[in-house]
């Protein structure tokens, strides 16, 4: 028995919490695997969209080699390139590949949602842990693309240690939101189940507005004022403008991660109230 | 501890369901003002069990069993009543009461599709905080009593339904928990599948002490391991108690069915309280009696008959809880 009879067992310990979402993390990643062939192909769209991008902007490009950006800065044409490249890498990591941003539609659909209630581990939690697995079981393709992408692209060194190391923080805060993202949005099903049009138009909102086909400083100002106060622009432009210098400055850079964790912790709120809703819905009106 | 481990009291559970609006433009007019209509699923249901009981929870479809599990463990909350399983109230506390409980919905699976039972199987265990060594070695023994072995490393989707459902049954009882729910384990599979799956449960509850309770609609599951049932119909409980006495109570009659020897004709038996069985489907030559074993003794039957008869065959048939169960819920229809 995990406790002595007629004792009711305490919840989980944190310990025993982190090994449970461990575990769900990494048999997602497994599950992805089934699908290696499918990388494949998935790996093929994102070098074409890098190749395509990096096209249109060398045509674009102004003769000098430079055009100017919000603020007055200047960006390069290698500069310019290199964002495509790595935020297209980036956006792709981060984005799952199915038309649900996470497992959740299915699950609804299929009413494994009740398993996962009767777990000891909280829905939010599990899901994702389950998202987490899915991003990780990706990466090693992110990585195996990347020389690929920077051949159809661009690439540049980090603008410096400092930006260097921007970056690797950043990474923290923009992969959490997408997750964070991705469950919030996925949590519509519980309200209905023909919600592919919602997720169709929450990719196409996610992928402009994170910076993934234009940086944020290349946006007319008003557009790049609201990416600003939007969530996506945390998870692919903020780390890439920090990594190639054009965050910079002790000030801006931490604003900048401010924003992302400020952004992680509504998110978790948001997730929260959405989650309180949706409970509601599935234990009193039963789904 | 004493006193029941679980405790049902009032327990009421209404679905409310957004009706369609009909005519021009009804999708959008049931978006906008929707209108519901409330189904009392469960209406009313009180029962206690004991620590180590086995009781099956049986009822027609419909009649409001799944929706019951689904209080029991936490999944929906209940409209109205008072449940308490291992003094938790399970949709207060999900994830305590969840770690005291295991589930089957043989509709459904817990195990991951994808993916090797294997690997269902471990993560269970780390799911429920269960300490390593112990996971491994009640694996190995669920395995080797589930016969899981020859397909531990198939994926869970290319299980047949028999397979997938024994490793449903060990993922539930991996973390040995002390209540065990099954909503209709048995559902489709052959009788050696279902022999295995009842002996299981079997040795479950009279080993371990688990509190099982299970919701079938194949009778033999309950003859074979309940010795208690509670029978509910729209959403109400009809009875609540021994298997025996439910029988006694809505089958009071024995059966003597006797094979006549070839061109014998019947004279009848002038036995008090024995009668012919109109019901009966006899064959030719065939006769059937009914008399209540109460007030008349089965020796006193057969000597009359075969004082007056040339007989082949003479057998005594039992009720069975088909015919019992038949018969509630055909009387349920005409009243
Ligand atoms: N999510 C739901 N929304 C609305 N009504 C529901 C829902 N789930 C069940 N019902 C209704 O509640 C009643 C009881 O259903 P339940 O699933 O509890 O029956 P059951 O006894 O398990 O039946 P079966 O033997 O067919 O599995 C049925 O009339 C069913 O249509
Ligand atoms: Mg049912």
């Amino acid at each position: 028995m995990t406790s002595p009879r007629g004792l009711a067992p305490p919840r989980l310990t944190l310990r025993q919490r982190a090994v449970a979402h461990a575990g769900t993390a990494g048999l997602h990643a497994r599950a992805q695997l089934a699908y290696r062939a499918d990388f494949v192909f998935r790996v093929l769209w994102l070098l074409l969209q890098v190749y395509l991008l990096a096209l249109v902007w060398r045509a674009v490009y102004p003769e000098s080699g430079t055009a100017p950006a919000h603020g007055g800065q200047q960006v390069t044409l290698a500069t310019q390139l290199a964002y495509v490249t790595y935020a297209s890498v980036q956006n792709w990591l981060l984005t799952p590949a199915g038309l649900a941003p996470t497992p959740i539609p299915q699950r609804v659909r299929e009413g494994s949602i009740a398993v996962d209630l009767s777990r000891p581990v909280a829905f939010t939690t599990q899901m994702l842990a389950a998202q987490g697995g899915i991003v990780l079981a990706a990466a090693p393709f992110a990585v195996l693309a990347l020389p690929f992408a920077v051949v159809a692209g661009g690439a540049r060194a980090p603008a410096s240690a400092g930006a260097a190391s921007a970056y690797a923080l950043s990474l923290v805060p923009a992969v959490l939101n997408a997750l964070l993202l991705a469950v919030v949005v996925s949590m519509v099903s519980f309200w209905t189940l023909e919600a592919v049009g919602v997720f169709m138009i929450h990719r196409v909102v996610a992928h402009f507005f994170a910076g993934a086909l234009i940086p944020l400083w290349f946006m007319p100002s008003w557009l790049a004022d609201l990416a600003q106060l939007l969530p996506f622009q945390t998870t692919t432009y903020t780390p890439i403008a920090l990594y190639l210098g054009h965050i910079h400055g002790t000030g801006p850079v931490l604003t900048a991660l401010a924003v992302q964790c400020g952004w992680t912790a509504a998110l978790w709120l948001i997730m929260r109230l959405v989650w309180a809703r949706a409970l509601h819905r599935v234990v009193v009106q039963g789904g | 501890m004493s006193g029941p481990i679980i405790e049902v009291e009032g327990l009421a559970k209404e679905y409310r369901r957004p009706v369609r609006v009909e005519g021009p433009l009804g999708g959008l007019r049931s978006l906008l003002s929707p209108r519901h209509v409330t189904k009392r699923a469960v209406d009313g249901v009180s029962f206690a069990l004991a620590e180590g009981e086995l009781v099956g929870y049986l009822g027609p479809n419909g009649a409001g069993k799944s929706t019951t599990i689904k209080m029991l463990t936490g999944i929906l909350r209940p409209t109205a009543g008072l449940v308490r399983v291992a003094g938790l109230v399970p949709w207060r506390e999900r994830e305590r009461h969840a770690r005291n409980i295991g589930v089957v919905f043989g509709q459904r699976t817990q195990l991951w599709w994808d993916l090797p039972l294997r690997d269902s199987l471990e993560l269970i265990g780390r799911l429920y905080g269960v300490e390593r060594a112990r996971h491994r070695a009640t694996t190995a023994r669920f395995t080797e009593l589930l016969g899981l072995g020859p397909f531990l490393d198939t994926p869970v989707r290319q299980l047949s339904l028999g397979q997938r459902m024994r490793g449903d049954l060990a993922a539930a009882m991996l973390p040995e928990p002390r209540i065990l729910f099954l909503d209709e384990p048995t559902i489709g599979l052959d009788v050696v599948a279902k022999e295995r799956i009842r002996d299981f449960i079997a040795t479950r509850n009279r080993r371990d002490g688990t509190t099982i309770v299970l919701t079938t609609h194949d009778l033999d599951d309950v003859e074979r391991l309940c010795r208690r049932i509670v029978l509910i119909d729209d959403g109400r409980v009809l009875y609540d108690g021994d298997v025996a006495r439910l029988k006694e109570r809505y089958a009071p009659h024995r059966r003597l069915v006797v094979q006549l020897a070839d061109g014998a004709g019947w004279h009848g038996v002038r036995v008090p309280g024995v009668a012919r069985d109109d019901e009966a489907d006899d064959a030719p030559g065939q006769v059937t009696l009914r008399f209540d074993p109460a007030g008349t003794r089965v020796a006193d039957v057969i000597t009359a008959v075969l004082a007056r008869h040339e007989v082949t065959d003479l057998s005594l048939v039992e009720p069975g809880l088909e015919g019992v169960v038949h018969r509630i819920y055909a009387a349920r229809g005409a009243a």
